[in-house]
């Protein structure tokens, strides 16, 4: 075969607009995600064959508009300029496209190769809109393909136009779509300018003049740079008074009322509505999902259900995979004879490496049901209804899925912010997720509470400790965003998209490239810190301790005692034994540093190892406590555990508050600050977080204790 | 008057922006500019955002961001019969 031409692509359009369901339809399975350079914005990068040529696209974010206001869009623009892909493909959304053409207008202003998918066609037909494509086209300036990437029509011609643009049988007119005369002549006269300043040749000179009388802040700043500043400012000023004196408003709402009186008349010439528009079926589901009385009834169930399909349904498959780990940790073991080897094989990496992949259910379940919910059109409704509580706090009502998620597990959760644009916003939920009670945090609740407090109390006690996550969680949000992450929150203006029933591909699409992100990203890290964490509660080792086991089981095979009793007194040294080896390590001299820090709760250097090793993942806690009092294996249902924990002096009803409190605030597992790592995309406010949450666990564990000295 | 001061049902059209920075370009580049006619379809069950109707976009917007949207009104709720209305006194069906 010959050498296949490249063509490279962009694909842009308006949220909703069908633009990721096109490129999947387009691009099949050629497809790859990855992140744009600097921002954690999703990159989609695909290709076809067609013909004798590879056609690569790339997804960018949707945007309705090119403003420098929000990440999306800046990065769009930067794109088509930095990277100058060879076209740029404009969808658009059919039924809609009045708003649509907004971003159209923008990019004739760029002046790049372009080519508008009409997308939708059928509903845009069965709809009985009549669109004069030809006369819009000439309009434009551009080709029309009308697509529709759910039916999947029109896709071989868009492909073949693509192939005609690229090899010029298709000619872009590069139509100048004037503004208003006083807007016109301020574009030319700083066009002009700029024209002095050879360096900024490789912009198009004409849409800086648009972008710097739109005040748009990222230009300015690319042009200040020059000595011809001092004129453009000059100009800018005069643009400003001249379109304030003729039209008392200023250039940048000059121009943006421009671009629409243009739609205006394109859509007057070229759209016809069939009479009479029939209510909607998106009319009908909203008027019982957003009425006053069911919208909150019908939103938490909703949730509920998602919640519900996650955990209940990932349960059995994360037990499946724990069983099928421990299978795999018991062969690994009766075949290596190596002490250290088996160990290292079987406590470090295979517990490791099950430990990233046991979060692998929930995270594809509670994303297929999260892409349902956004694709179908309700996440923006959701949002919609919780807001006013969600403002509140200073958080954004799309803050509310995220949040609920992390009772289920941090990861997923904070993975699943990526929904909120304004950064400062994001940033705030990440932080407070952990404070959401995850499910691995139970079995300590279900281990102390069941110790120390009847039946009745028991739950009452977790009930408190639940509720005292959302709050602290809560007025964290309120606190960070008076404080720290002051900057402008997303504005909450935000489009309610018609319901549409999702493509089960896009959707599976979606929740499988979250998994991979989550396994490829998140894996390193957490495999990583789970190995570190293993040699710490293993090494250094005490020779002096194995030699005092032999000593000792050789004792105990001297004595007369039968069989069974034996293996009980040897089984028990060793536990002895690996209490006083886990003391010894890293990890136990680790907890004994920490002990001053924490006396104050009521904890000794024992807790301080559990709380150490508890980093690896909330339920080790548990199981750490077990090898430290002597007992070998222990889960939360463990009686002896309990039993032992009620004897000992050092442990009563209001350390095992305490140590609750501080389980339930303190920094989560290794594996969610990777995944936080990796969604903020700098250690420093992980740092930060990780202070916060140790300072938040000691000042309430504190106050606990204390009270219940007190009270109980 | 202010977007913010319409109740569910008026209709009204856009006269002005006083709204800054984002906000301001968020109501633009949604097609809230000079001379755009919609209607105030309902509130959130708690009182906050609103949702509005235009040109077939459903859009959405806090009362405090509604507040920067200057507005005339070209109808109130009592014009037409609201849509809710008008499915419980014409009930027919399921």
């Amino acid at each position: 075969m010959s050498r296949l031409k490249e063509i490279k692509v962009a694909l842009a359009g308006n949220p909703n607009c069908g633009k990721s369901s096109l490129f999947n339809a387009l691009t099949g399975s050629h497809q790859r995600v990855g992140n744009f350079s600097g921002v954690t914005i999703e990159k989609h990068e695909g290709y076809v064959d067609y013909r004798n040529y590879r056609i690569l696209f790339v997804d960018l974010p949707g945007t309705y508009s090119l403003t420098a206001y929000s990440p999306e869009e800046l990065l769009t623009r930067n794109y088509l300029i930095d990277e100058a892909p060879d076209m740029v493909v404009n969808v658009v959304e059919g039924p809609n496209l009045e708003r649509n053409l907004l971003l159209t207008t923008q990019l004739m202003e760029m002046e790049v190769n372009l080519l508008v998918a009409l997308n939708m066609y059928d509903e845009v037909q069965s709809q009985g809109i009549d669109i004069d494509v030809k006369q819009l086209q000439r309009l434009l300036g551009c080709h029309i393909v009308p697509t529709s990437a759910k039916k999947k029509q029109g896709l071989d011609s868009l492909l073949d136009h693509v192939v005609r643009v690229y090899e010029g049988d298709i000619e872009v007119k590069k139509n100048k779509r004037a503004f208003r005369p006083e807007v016109e002549n301020a574009v030319d006269t700083i066009t002009e300018l700029l024209a002095h300043e050879p360096e900024l040749g490789r912009h198009n000179l004409r849409w800086l003049g648009i972008k710097l009388l739109e005040n748009d802040k990222e230009i300015y700043n690319i042009v200040r740079q020059y000595p011809v500043w001092v004129k453009v400012e000059l100009a800018l000023q005069q643009a400003m008074q001249e379109t304030e004196r003729v039209y008392t408003t200023d250039p940048e709402l000059s121009i943006t009322e421009d671009r629409y009186a243009f739609i205006r008349g394109a859509m007057q010439e070229c759209v016809k509505h069939a009479p009479g528009r029939k209510r909607s079926l998106t009319d009908y589901i909203d008027s019982v999902v957003l009425n006053r009385v069911l919208g909150i009834p019908v939103f938490l169930f909703i949730v509920w259900v998602i919640f519900h399909m996650t955990f209940t349904l990932g349960t059995p498959l994360m037990d499946g995979l724990d069983t099928l780990f421990s299978m795999l940790s018991e062969t690994v073991a009766s075949h290596l004879a190596n002490e250290t080897l088996r160990s290292a094989l079987v406590d470090g990496v295979i517990a490791g490496v099950g430990g990233v992949l046991i979060f692998l259910p929930n995270i594809l379940l509670l994303f297929l049901g999260l892409s349902f919910l956004e694709a179908s059109g309700y996440m923006a409704r959701a949002a919609f209804v919780v807001d006013k509580v969600m403002h509140r706090f200073g958080l954004h009502g799309k803050s509310f899925i995220p949040m609920i998620t992390g009772f289920g597990c941090s990861i997923p959760a904070i993975m699943a912010t990526r929904t909120l644009k304004s950064p400062s916003d994001r940033l705030a939920t990440i932080m407070i997720i952990p404070f959401m009670s995850c499910g691995a945090k139970l079995p300590v609740y279900v281990l102390l509470a069941g110790a120390f407090f009847t039946p009745a109390a028991a739950a009452n006690v977790m009930f408190a400790i639940y509720m005292l996550g959302i709050v602290v969680g809560l007025l964290s949000a309120l606190a960070m965003k008076k404080t720290i992450l002051k900057s402008e929150s997303e504005p909450f203006v935000m489009e309610l998209p018609p319901y549409r029933w999702p493509s089960l591909r896009s959707v599976l699409l979606q929740a499988m490239r979250k998994a991979m992100m989550y396994l490829k990203k998140a894996g390193t890290i957490i495999l990583l810190a789970v190995l570190l964490i293993w040699t710490f509660s293993n090494y250094p080792k005490n020779p002096e301790l194995d030699a005092e086991l032999d000593r000792r089981i050789a004792a105990i095979e001297q004595t007369s005692a039968d069989e069974e009793e034996k293996e009980q007194a040897i089984i028990e040294a060793e536990n002895i034994i690996s209490a006083e080896q886990l003391e010894y390590s890293v990890a136990g001299r680790a907890g004994k540093m920490l002990e001053p820090f924490i006396r104050p709760l009521g904890f000794d250097w024992r807790i301080g190892i559990a709380l150490v090793t508890g980093l690896a993942a909330k339920e080790v806690v548990v199981s750490t406590m077990g090898t430290i009092y002597s007992l070998g294996e222990a889960d939360e249902t463990s009686v002896e555990l309990k039993t032992i924990l009620k004897r000992d002096p050092g442990f009563n009803q209001a350390t095992a508050l305490s140590l609750m409190v501080f389980v339930l605030l303190y920094i989560p597992c290794v594996a969610a600050i990777g995944v936080m790592r990796k969604e903020i995309g700098e250690w420093k406010a992980v740092a930060f977080y990780g202070a916060y949450a140790v300072t938040v666990a000691w000042i309430f564990s504190f106050i606990t204790y204390r009270l219940a000295q007190l009270l109980l | 008057m202010l977007l913010s001061d319409l109740n569910v049902g008026d209709k009204a059209e856009v006269t002005g922006l006083t709204a800054e920075g984002s906000i301001r370009r968020r109501v633009l580049d949604m097609g809230l500019v000079k001379g755009t006619r919609f209607k105030v379809l309902r509130v959130a069950p708690l009182g906050d955002p609103i949702e509005i109707v235009f040109k077939g976009i459903l859009l959405t917007l806090r009362k405090k961001e509604a507040a920067g949207i200057e507005v005339e009104k070209t109808g109130e709720a009592g014009d037409r019969v609201p849509m809710g209305e008008q499915k419980r006194r014409h009930r027919h069906g399921s």
